[in-house]
């Protein structure tokens, strides 16, 4: 899209921009660095942009406050939740593919449905259940409940990339003595790459910072990062330094993985919209 | 001789079954059931205890209930001006930046791309606690507002009830934003080029192009963003939990926080199960009914 006009709208462009970039980051930049600041420094307004960084907030937050061990339950629920749901997501979509019924069609309608459902609906109940199955504060609770909400989404990812192969190939596979297994594993599976990169992407950023399931279905054994960030907030006053420690913590690992992952996350989310 | 695609179903065929059954399994369990458990229990007195099915049965009390309780019948409008504000900004916001943004050259939009999108990979929880900091009295808004003369009286922010909402729809701006960009930049990248030198040949002016040829072109990722971040929004729970609690005086209570402090702080489960029915029903009158008719439209239009 080219543009005409003055050459002060374009100066008006770009400034938008310029604003607009800082929007996004400076909180996020604010965050991260409180988390290295005085608890004092953290209260002095203008923000000191140049500090000794300190790392008694980090030490309290991993060490004292045990969040060495939430990063691992987080680490383990979301890595968990990643593998089933792909695991499983392309199984169902790879089922729906060679049965080749009017139900794959649909597919979307019933993926929109069930986002239809809020959380809150599903955790009363689900979370009735799983206390009377003694299933609360396990690693199990949240990651099926996680899976279960991401796999229609990714399930219909994989199946709108797999209808995009060329149907010669499956058949090469066929007369190629293949089992429908084995073509799977071995032909499909790896020319599946951009979708299978878009589910670990997605799934990973809804598991690791999913709240509400979390907040329920664990206890203090597996208390995920977000619940025991939520934690901190419920206090009237936040400790600001221990806090930000807090968030970086979770939000760092993941912005990283998004950051390399980039291409995928774009991906992922443009093809609920575009094939839908 | 053509083969015929030999992958497909055949008669006693059980493999495609047995690759769908575990996730059929999974989501019956943790939706399906619940969904209906949850329906169940709205008619009963239950509480986590013991559990009667003569003596608990109440009916529709639960139901009578929402409709006397003004704090429920306040969460839903809540949760409608949320959605709407929250929508609203997310798109002309949205709109502008992803415009902007593919203006630029190349390079210049691959390098801001991953820094803009950074917001949606944070969890909202932290969203919540983020803004908090911001709009903290001490905080570096109201530095920020004091550089202009002004103070906490012409924008008290989270402590007042006139301001509670809109600061945090501007939380859930700073979050969403980003994927409305997303979303509309594969939009844009789609638009033919040579439509907008025809209509400059012709005479038009960029903000007459941008009305004539890039909204129409955008619609059908409108549907998409206002069904996706729409039923977000009627699920908002987290920043307002990080942020307000849902006060002060229940200014921020959305549907979903109502329900959440009713099952799990005052433990009526039935009673927070029904309100949950009712958020349930919100989204599917907002967002589900004209998924669903849109998606008709556009059937009938390929027949």
């Amino acid at each position: 899209m080219k543009f005409k006009g003055k050459w002060y709208f374009s100066v008006i462009e770009k400034l938008i921009l310029v604003i607009f970039l800082v929007w996004t980051v400076v909180p996020i930049y604010i965050i991260i660095s409180n988390g290295f600041r005085r608890t004092l420094d953290i209260k002095t307004m203008p923000p000191e942009l140049f500090f000794k960084p300190i790392f008694s907030h980090f030490e309290k937050v991993l060490i004292n406050d045990n969040f060495m061990k939430y990063f691992f339950n987080s680490a383990v629920v979301a890595i968990s939740t990643s593998v089933i749901v792909i695991l499983l997501g392309t199984f169902t979509a790879y089922g729906i593919l060679i049965y080749r019924s009017k139900f794959g069609e649909y597919f979307s309608v019933f993926m929109i449905l069930g986002k239809l459902v809020p959380t809150i609906t599903i955790l009363i109940p689900l979370y009735i259940m799983m206390n009377k199955m003694g299933l609360t504060g396990t690693y199990f609770a949240p990651i099926i409940a996680h899976s279960a909400i991401q796999l229609p989404f990714i399930t219909w990812l994989m199946l709108s990339f797999m209808r995009g192969l060329p149907k010669e190939l499956l058949e090469a596979s066929k007369v190629m003595g293949c089992s429908r297994m084995k073509s799977l594993f071995l032909i499909i599976f790896p020319l599946l790459k951009p979708a299978v990169g878009s589910a670990i992407i997605l799934t990973m950023q809804y598991s690791w910072n999913e709240l509400m399931f979390a907040l329920q279905l664990t206890n203090i054994k597996t208390y995920t990062l977000t619940v025991a960030i939520a934690k901190y907030t419920g206090a009237l006053s936040v400790d600001w330094g221990k806090t930000s420690a807090a968030a970086a913590i979770t939000m760092v690992p993941i912005i990283i993985i998004g950051f390399f992952m980039q291409k995928y996350l774009v991906t992922g989310l443009t093809a609920g919209s575009v094939k839908g | 001789m053509k083969k015929k695609f030999n992958l497909s179903f055949e008669r006693g065929d059980l493999l495609p079954f047995l690759l769908i059954l575990p996730t059929l399994l999974l989501i019956t369990f943790v939706m399906i059931i619940p969904l209906f458990f949850g329906t169940f229990i709205s008619f009963f007195d239950f509480s986590l205890g013991g559990f009667d099915l003569t003596r608990d049965f109440i009916g529709f009390d639960n139901f009578v209930r929402f409709f006397n309780d003004s704090t429920a019948l306040k969460s839903m409008v809540v949760t409608v001006l949320f959605s709407i504000g929250a929508i609203s900004g997310d798109l002309f916001f949205g709109t502008i930046a992803a415009v902007l943004i593919f203006r630029l050259s190349h390079r210049m939009s691959s390098i801001l791309r991953p820094i803009i999108t950074m917001p949606l990979l944070v969890s909202p929880i932290i969203v919540g606690l983020i803004w908090r900091y911001i709009y903290d009295p001490q905080g570096i808004l109201y530095w920020f507002l004091g550089l202009f003369g002004l103070g906490i009286k012409d924008f008290p922010g989270v402590t007042s009830q006139s301001t509670a909402l809109i600061s945090i729809i501007i939380a859930h701006w700073w979050q969403v934003t980003p994927f409305v960009i997303i979303i509309l930049t594969a939009g844009l990248v789609s638009i033919p080029h040579e439509y907008y030198e025809a209509a400059y040949v012709d005479g038009a002016g960029s903000f007459r192009a941008f009305q004539k040829i890039t909204l129409p072109f955008l619609s059908p990722m409108y549907m998409v963003i206002l069904l996706i971040s729409g039923v977000d929004t009627i699920k908002i729970f987290d920043i307002i939990y990080a942020l307000t609690g849902g006060g002060p005086n229940n200014s921020t209570m959305s549907v979903n926080i109502y329900a959440f402090n009713q099952g799990f702080v005052n433990t009526n489960m039935s009673y927070a199960s029904t309100i949950s029915l009712f958020a349930m029903l919100l989204a599917f009158l907002l967002f589900g009914l004209p998924f669903i008719h849109n998606n008709r439209v556009q059937h009938e239009e390929y027949k």
